[in-house]
Parts: structure tokens; C-alpha cells; sequence
């Protein structure tokens, strides 16, 4: 296997040129810390991005990060930390799920698009890139987007890259929105709820003038093993519902009691503050209860976003029909599974549920083996479908880049 | 005219009443008009310097419709315009001569409330307003709110990727959408995306958002509605210099403050705005800013106090705080009038539309009073300083000859100005036919290249909205060509592992 290790953006075209000319796809790759994420990729050769790692330009002030797309993650948010900023779509951060190290780059962060329980408040990882400097399956380097908040000029290439898992352009330097920490932090707590009522209270909360910004659901079969803040807070084989207030300190106050009182039929709600809060929020988004460290480390799991409202009965029938278990974020629109290996990871009546439902479902965690044989993200509509080939082709008309990660199709 | 649009295919000119005659078998009665007179509404849109009457206006009511339209018009080579209510600033929906114009009035119903998803599903004719106005009864509202909210349509709205004041907080049209069906010009029907929070795949409907009609028809939208906050108040504060305004801007910011809206303008443009609505704006300052709190009312009345300090930190002169809601309105009266305003004082005007990183401000303003200068045209200044998109309005007097021309390079030199601080040509208006060959500025060949192979991927034909958005029109076959570079060596020169 060839790992080529890129220098620069001209790197990075004479690495597709070449490409190119010998026909041979090219994997693209961070840290690596997704590459189990996806169909399995055809190549036995690495376009390693971990080199170009400058941090371009922080100005906080403009609310505006530009980064070389191999920067680290963890280096990028202790910088904008130290100015009391953050990404706000709240990134996922894989390892503990995938039982990678704690590794990961930009790039690999907004290829993925995962983003966490704000994304319901904030947006996704799509709304907060603004710019983008890549390399497209042509060998050709070319900018999208700008470097301000406020952008329509020309079409929103930026909208694309986000989530593309690299099957585009091989992103080199990204510039990102960011947005100030929040003063305070309000979790309200409410116990016992089935997932029908729990998806009820939080569509209420959603649909309060509370401005929520984190809505999940953790039954207590799922959490009945998780360690961590977590499982702290769980008391024997009761559920928990998470609902978060953000915001300057007598705000976020105020809208906690408020809304304790718009939800007191749902039962007392207990509030947890500030640090508590945050941390127990990190391991929802992380997905800490089906931990590659933990009892449901072999089994498969789902990312399956739905209309979410219709999240609970849609869990509910998934965690039953299958004997798995299942978490839910963004007030029901946001479902993970893990359920009991199986050779397709159920993924045929899996779907047949989340479809019925208007929802859409990733394989974000399973065996090669499985993943080869079952489409890993979710089958389209064929018009759909062919359009999304006809973008993909549009970028990458030899196929070089991400050779089939997102899909199983016949290859032309 | 200054902008050269696209030759008239004389062939497809021959055919017209054959065209008509075809179009009507698709949508009946008065779906089809043809007539000179009638035509007359539909010669230009809100870039008004810019008229061309339409080979034959088309108003289909149903999807099926916009299909047969579309397939009838791709299967004979005949280009179509797209339009909503019209009220695009960059001449976005603006006729040619050989092309149906293909408008969306007629769409105007709202298919489904959805409050528990917190979504609205409708048809692209309905006005941006009127989506607000669907939900209110229950505390709900459409976040994006352009001034024009009273006109224009949603789908234009999703068209032109539109802001509003409250974009700051808020997010653009493109950050409040759930979904949409689109009509490719083959006829083909696509639905992306639905209520959940994001689609399947690539995210289609975050390129169809802002193509200005390029890329198919939009039939239906799915936005995502939000709770009204319990209460809004604003601060209007003067500053003697600009500078002082712009820190102001920069340190509210800094300070961890989003506010729902915060609006800069300069002296013309507040000398212009008192004397039409009598706001109750200070004359004597160089700007004027407008911010506006919402949220709970603790929220609101304690951001208040902070701002009120970091604004006198600033050097401000005056600083008047709302009460009420009726001042609260009062104080956005004569911004949100500011356009008229304008037209007032001036025969016409041209309203620009870059953006520009926030602490250029100074600088680029006073270029652009140098600039009024070498051109003598008079320019006034609002400013969603929040975000740092400028407006400039340039005063010119049509009448007078060479004063359009003179309107339009000084305009260009200002978008060229904010390319050259690090902005952008336009932070909402769109890029038209008005900022059209101003793309280089900002793009390489290879950049517009790109863009252009995406515009195959929907349109292989470039029969849709065509001498809009890029300079220059090339041919898919050729855009698509992949060149194959060098030996037979793989991967050369680059450090291996
Ligand atoms: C006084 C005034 C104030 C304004 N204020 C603002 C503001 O604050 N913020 C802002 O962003 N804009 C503003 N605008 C600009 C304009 O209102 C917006 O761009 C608006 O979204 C255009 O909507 P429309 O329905 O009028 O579209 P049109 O002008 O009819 O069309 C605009 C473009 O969209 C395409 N299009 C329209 N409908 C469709 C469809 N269904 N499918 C595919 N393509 C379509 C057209 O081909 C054209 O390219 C203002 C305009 C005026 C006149």
C-alpha cells in the first residue's frame, strides 16, 4: 500500500494527476479515525492530509476560523476554547463508539458532517462551513465559498463538501463559523418516561419559546450498563430525558423553571448546572451508551435521522422488532440502534421501518464483511439518486477520490 | 443596457406561435400569455434599469404542469426564466427575448402545518409573509425575513438564498430549510429531503438554495418554523465616528452577544430615512446603530445594560433604549424604509450588495466617499453590520446621459473593493445579470469551471435561466473533459511511507 504523505495543496493535485493517468483511486484520509465508517474503499493507495495542519487565520472577533484540513480536532477547539468560542453544531466525536484513540482532523470532521445535539438549535456541520479550498477528481485545485458570514455569490459548493465523505474534492483548507460559548448551562431532568410520552415532552419543549438547545431520550435498558456521568445519573432501569438551556446565566435560569413548569405533567423535573450538564451532553453526542468499550461493543449501529416527531414510535417498534436497543437525540429526529449482530446487520427491516417513517438510516458501526455486503448509507429514490451520481460525476468523473465509500452502485 | 445578454435564437423566434399554441395545450385559459400589453409586468424584475419583454409568459397551477412545460421546452431546445413575485435586485428573473417565462404565482398554497415537526410545507408562490402570518396563531414564525417579506415569494426566497435583518441570529434562508420538490428542465420531478433535519446523501438541497433558477424549478419547500421569543427590545446609538460604531459592533461580539438584529447607517442614509418616516434619529452623528435583544424578558433587560455599556465604552453620543413595542417599531421604521427613503431624495438608485469582513468597515467607506467623489454620485450606506453586509445605495439620475453607466462602474468598483478587503461580491442579493462579469473578480476560470460542471449534473443543455450568474458559457462536453497529465509514473516526487 502506497501512503502518500501531501506537503501542500500542489501536492495534493500532482497526487490526483497521477492518479489519474495510472487510473488508480486514491483513498483520502485525516487521522484515519472514520475509515471503518462507510463501504469499504477500493485502492492500495493513501492521500495522507495530516501534514497540512496550519491553523490560517483565527479572528475572533469576525467569528471566523480558517484551517489547513489536516489540523487536528482537539488542537483546533482548545484554540478556539481559549477565546470562549466553539463549533456550535457540537461535532461528534467518534472515538468511543468506533474504539479508535481520540485522533481526527477538520477535514475528516466536515467530510463526516456529524453533528451533535445543538444541530437542532444551530444547525449541522453544513451550516457552519463557509469556505473551502480543495482539489476535485479533475487534479484541479478551486475555492468555494468565502471567508464571511454572509455569502450567495455563485452556487453553494460548501453545502456539498460538508457530509461528502471525501467522494468530491479533496478538501486542503477550510474556513469555518464560530460562535461563542454560552455563559450558562440548564439541563432539566425528567425520569421514568416511555419513549412515546419522552418524544411528546420533548416535541412540547421544541415547540416552547424556551429556545431548547439539546433534546434526548435515554431509556434505561440502554443505559442500564453505561459508565461515565451518564450512568451516574441513571437510577435502576428508569429512563432519562435530557432537555438543555443555554444562555447568559439569568436566562438560562429562567427558561428552566419556565419550562419545568410547561412540562410538569410530564413529572418534577430534577435540574443539573453548568459542568454537569456539559459533560453529560458530551457522551450523548458521543454515544457513549453503545462505547466500543462496552457490552454492546459487536453490535451494529444505526444513525437513522427522522422527522422527530415520529421518533419515538419509530424506536420504539426498531428496539423491539430487533432485541437491540436505541438512544434518541434532537427532541426524536436523531435515533441511534445498536442491535444484535446479524450477517446484514438487519438492515432490510431496519429500513423498511425508517422508510415507512420518512427518515433515512446509516451504518455507522459495523464488520467489513457486513458493511460489503449491505449499503451502508441510505438507498434514494432513483431519480434521486441518479442526480447525486451526476453531482458526484460532476467533481469526479474518473472516480478517483473515495472510490465507492458512499455507495455500492455498479461503477462505470 | 450594459449587460449583453445571450443572442436570441432567431429559429426559436420563427416557431413562436407554434411554441404558444403548444403551451396552451398544457396549461389552459388564462395560464398562457402572449400579448405585447399583458406581457408588460413581466419585462423586468427589482433591477429596474433592465427591461426585456418575454417570448411568452407561462403561469402553470400544478406541478404536472411545470413538467410538461419544462419537457415540452427541452425536447424543442427552447430556453425558460423562472419567476417568483419578481422582486430580485440582480436581475435574476429578468425575460430574454427567445425564452418562456415560466412564473410561480399561481402556487400559492400552503400544503400542510406541521407544528409538531416544526415544519410547513408549501407551494413557492406563497409570499414570504404570508408563510409568518400561516403559523402565528400559535406563537410560531419563519425566521428569514427580507424587507421585501410583503412580495416576495418562497421560492424565490430559496432561489436567491435570502437574508433579512435577523440573519445575524437567525441564519439565511439556507439554514431554515427542511426540504423541496424541483423540476429538472428534462421534466423529471425530484423530491430532497422532507421533515427530518437533514437529507440522505449529498445535500442537494444546500446547492439548489441560492442557485438563482439555474438549476430546476422549485415546486414545493418544506422550511423549518420557530417559536417567536417572548419579547424583543432594541437600542438605537449614535456615534460621532464610524470607526466607534464598528468597534462597537466588534466588541458586542466579542463579548458573547448575538443580537436578533444589529443594523449600521451612515449620515446620508439617516438623513434620508428621518425625513421620510420621522423616526426620531439623531442628525448629528456620523452612525447610527440599531440593535435589537430578543428572548425571555430577564434576557432581554440584562443584554440591554451590557450593550448600553459597551457602547458607551465606545465613544457613543446618543443611546435611546425601546419601552415599548410601538417604539421598538418606531426605531426600525426608518431603516426598513431606508430604500424608499432614498428614492426620495434621488430619481433612481442602485442598491449594491457585498459583504466585507467587519473590521474593513472604516476603510471601505471611506474609499467609497472617494470614490462618490470621482464619480459624482452621491452614495448612502445601510449596513447589516452584524454580518458585515453592506448596502450601498448609489444616487443617479437616469434621465441624465451616462449617469446609469457612471451608477454602474462606481458600483462595480465598490464590489470590487469588497473582493480586495476579503468579502465577497454579494452577501444576499444574488448575482444575476448585475454581478455577473464581476465573477473573476472572485473566481478563477477554474473555480467558475467547477461551478459550471454542477450546472450540467442539473441542466446538460444550459436551457434554464442562461446569461445569468456566469460570464462566460461553456459547453458541458468540454467541461467535463478530464486531461490526463504526464508519464507512466505514479505519484512522483511526493514523500512515501
Ligand atoms: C425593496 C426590496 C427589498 C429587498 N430586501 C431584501 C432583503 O432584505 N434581503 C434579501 O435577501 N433580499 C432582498 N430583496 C431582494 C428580493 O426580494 C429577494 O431576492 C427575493 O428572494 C426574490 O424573491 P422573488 O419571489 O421576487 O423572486 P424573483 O425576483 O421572481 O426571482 C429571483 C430569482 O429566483 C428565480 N426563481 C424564482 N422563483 C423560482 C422558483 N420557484 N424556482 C426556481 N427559480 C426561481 C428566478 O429565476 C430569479 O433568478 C429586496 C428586494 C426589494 C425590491
Amino acid at each position: 500500500m502506497d501512503i502518500l504523505k501531501v506537503r501542500d495543496a500542489l501536492d495534493v493535485e500532482a497526487a490526483v494527476r497521477a492518479a489519474i493517468a495510472s487510473e488508480q483511486p486514491l483513498e483520502i484520509v485525516g487521522h484515519g479515525s472514520k475509515r471503518m465508517v462507510g463501504q469499504p474503499v477500493a485502492t492500495n493507495a493513501v492521500l495522507d492530509l495530516s501534514a497540512l495542519n496550519a491553523i490560517t487565520a483565527y479572528e475572533p472577533s469576525e467569528l471566523i476560523l480558517t484551517v489547513q484540513a489536516g489540523a487536528p480536532v482537539a488542537d483546533v477547539l482548545s484554540l478556539i476554547d481559549s477565546k470562549n468560542q466553539q463549533f456550535s453544531f457540537e461535532p461528534m466525536n467518534t472515538s468511543r463508539l468506533l474504539g479508535t484513540p481520540d485522533i481526527g482532523t477538520i477535514g475528516g470532521m466536515i467530510a463526516a458532517g456529524l453533528a451533535g445535539p445543538r444541530r437542532i438549535q444551530a444547525g449541522g456541520a453544513r451550516d457552519h462551513l463557509l469556505g473551502a479550498h480543495a482539489v476535485s477528481g479533475f487534479g484541479d485545485s478551486f475555492k468555494a465559498g468565502g471567508k464571511v458570514v454572509k455569502n450567495v455569490t455563485g452556487y453553494d459548493l460548501c453545502k456539498l463538501l460538508a457530509g461528502s465523505w471525501g467522494t468530491l474534492a479533496v478538501m486542503t483548507e477550510v474556513t469555518l463559523k464560530v460562535m461563542p460559548h454560552a455563559e450558562s448551562e440548564r439541563t432539566l431532568l425528567l425520569r421514568g418516561l416511555d419513549d412515546i410520552k419522552a418524544n411528546k415532552a420533548m416535541t412540547a419543549a421544541l415547540g416552547s419559546p424556551f429556545d431548547v438547545s439539546g433534546a434526548a431520550h435515554l431509556p434505561g435498558s440502554a443505559l442500564r450498563t453505561t459508565q461515565g456521568p451518564l450512568g451516574e445519573i441513571a437510577a435502576a432501569d428508569e429512563s432519562v430525558t435530557l432537555l438543555r438551556l443555554e444562555g447568559i446565566t439569568v436566562s438560562a435560569k429562567h427558561r428552566a423553571t419556565s419550562l419545568a413548569t410547561v412540562l410538569s405533567a410530564y413529572g418534577a423535573a430534577e435540574i443539573v448546572e453548568d459542568g454537569a450538564s456539559a459533560a453529560l451532553w458530551a457522551d450523548i453526542r458521543d454515544v457513549v451508551p453503545f462505547a466500543a468499550d462496552g457490552p454492546r461493543a459487536l453490535w451494529p449501529v444505526w444513525r437513522i435521522v427522522c422527522p422527530p416527531a415520529s421518533g419515538g414510535a419509530l424506536g420504539q417498534g426498531l428496539a423491539k422488532g430487533s432485541q437491540g436497543e436505541v438512544i434518541y437525540d434532537w427532541g426524536g429526529g436523531l435515533i441511534w440502534a445498536a442491535l444484535p449482530p446479524s450477517a446484514d446487520a438487519q438492515a432490510a427491516q431496519l429500513r423498511k421501518l425508517v422508510n415507512a417513517a420518512g427518515g433515512h438510516a446509516t451504518l455507522v458501526r459495523a464488520p467489513e464483511a457486513v458493511r460489503r455486503g449491505v449499503d451502508v448509507f441510505h438507498p434514494q429514490a432513483p431519480g434521486l439518486a441518479a442526480l447525486g451520481e451526476r453531482v458526484r460525476n460532476s467533481f469526479d468523473p474518473r472516480n478517483i477520490l473515495n472510490r465507492g465509500r458512499m455507495s455500492r452502485g455498479p461503477i462505470a | 443596457m450594459t449587460i449583453m445578454m445571450p443572442a436570441a435564437d432567431q429559429a426559436v423566434l420563427a416557431r413562436r406561435d407554434t411554441i404558444v399554441a403548444a403551451l396552451r395545450a398544457i396549461v389552459p385559459g388564462e395560464g398562457v400569455i402572449s400579448s405585447a400589453a399583458e406581457m408588460l409586468p413581466y419585462e423586468s424584475d427589482g433591477l429596474m434599469a433592465y427591461r426585456q419583454p418575454p417570448m411568452v409568459v407561462v403561469l402553470p397551477d400544478t406541478t404536472e404542469q411545470v413538467s410538461k412545460v419544462l419537457r415540452y421546452c427541452f425536447d424543442n431546445g427552447i430556453k425558460v426564466v423562472p419567476r417568483g413575485s419578481g422582486t430580485s435586485l440582480s436581475g435574476g428573473a429578468l425575460p430574454l427575448a427567445d425564452a418562456v417565462l415560466l412564473g410561480l404565482g399561481k402556487f400559492k398554497r400552503i400544503r400542510e402545518i406541521d407544528f409538531d415537526n416544526r415544519a410547513v410545507v408549501t407551494e413557492p408562490g406563497v409570499t414570504n409573509l404570508a408563510l409568518s402570518q400561516a403559523v402565528a396563531h400559535a406563537g410560531f414564525y419563519y425566521a428569514p425575513d427580507p424587507s421585501s417579506q410583503i412580495a416576495c415569494s418562497i421560492g424565490g426566497n430559496v432561489a436567491e438564498n435570502s437574508g433579512g435583518v435577523h440573519c445575524l441570529k437567525y441564519g439565511m434562508t439556507t439554514n431554515n430549510l427542511l426540504g423541496c420538490e424541483i423540476v429538472l428542465m428534462s421534466g423529471e420531478i425530484i423530491k430532497v429531503g422532507g421533515k427530518a433535519a437533514e437529507p440522505s446523501g449529498y445535500d442537494l438541497m444546500g446547492i439548489i438554495t441560492g442557485s438563482e433558477g439555474l438549476l430546476g424549478v422549485i415546486t414545493e419547500v418544506t422550511v423549518r418554523i420557530l417559536q417567536k421569543p417572548e419579547t424583543a427590545r432594541a437600542l438605537m446609538i449614535g456615534f460621532a465616528e464610524v470607526e466607534e460604531a464598528g468597534k462597537c459592533v466588534a466588541d458586542i461580539i466579542g463579548a458573547g452577544i448575538i443580537p436578533g438584529g444589529m443594523e449600521m447607517m451612515d449620515k446620508p442614509a439617516i438623513h434620508a430615512a428621518e425625513a421620510f418616516v420621522h423616526a426620531g434619529y439623531p442628525l448629528d452623528v456620523e452612525a447610527l446603530l440599531i440593535i435589537e435583544l430578543d428572548g425571555p424578558g430577564v434576557e432581554v433587560d440584562e443584554l440591554i445594560t451590557r450593550v448600553e455599556a459597551i457602547a458607551l465604552g465606545c465613544g457613543s453620543t446618543t443611546c435611546q433604549i425601546s419601552t415599548s413595542e410601538s417604539e421598538r417599531l418606531l426605531f426600525w421604521s426608518g431603516r426598513k424604509a431606508a430604500f424608499p427613503a432614498v428614492g426620495r431624495i434621488s430619481p433612481d438608485y442602485l442598491c449594491m450588495d457585498g459583504t466585507i469582513p467587519r473590521a474593513a468597515l472604516p476603510l471601505v467607506l471611506r474609499r467609497m466617499k472617494e470614490m462618490s467623489a470621482k464619480y459624482g454620485l452621491g452614495v448612502a450606506n445601510v449596513f447589516h453590520a452584524g454580518d458585515g453586509n453592506l448596502h450601498p445605495l448609489i444616487l443617479y439620475d437616469a434621465n441624465k446621459p451616462g449617469e446609469l453607466q457612471r451608477a454602474e462602474d462606481f458600483g462595480a468598483d465598490i464590489l470590487r473593493l469588497c473582493v480586495e478587503v476579503g468579502g465577497v461580491l454579494t452577501g444576499e442579493h444574488g448575482v444575476g445579470i448585475e454581478k455577473r462579469d464581476l465573477m473573476p473578480e472572485m473566481f478563477s476560470e477554474i473555480d467558475l469551471n467547477q461551478q459550471q460542471r454542477l450546472k450540467c449534473a442539473f441542466d446538460a443543455q444550459g436551457l434554464l435561466n442562461p446569461g445569468k450568474v456566469f460570464p462566460t458559457l461553456h459547453r458541458c462536453a468540454e467541461l467535463g473533459r478530464v486531461h490526463v497529465h504526464g508519464g507512466k509514473l505514479a505519484f512522483p516526487e511526493l514523500p512515501r511511507f
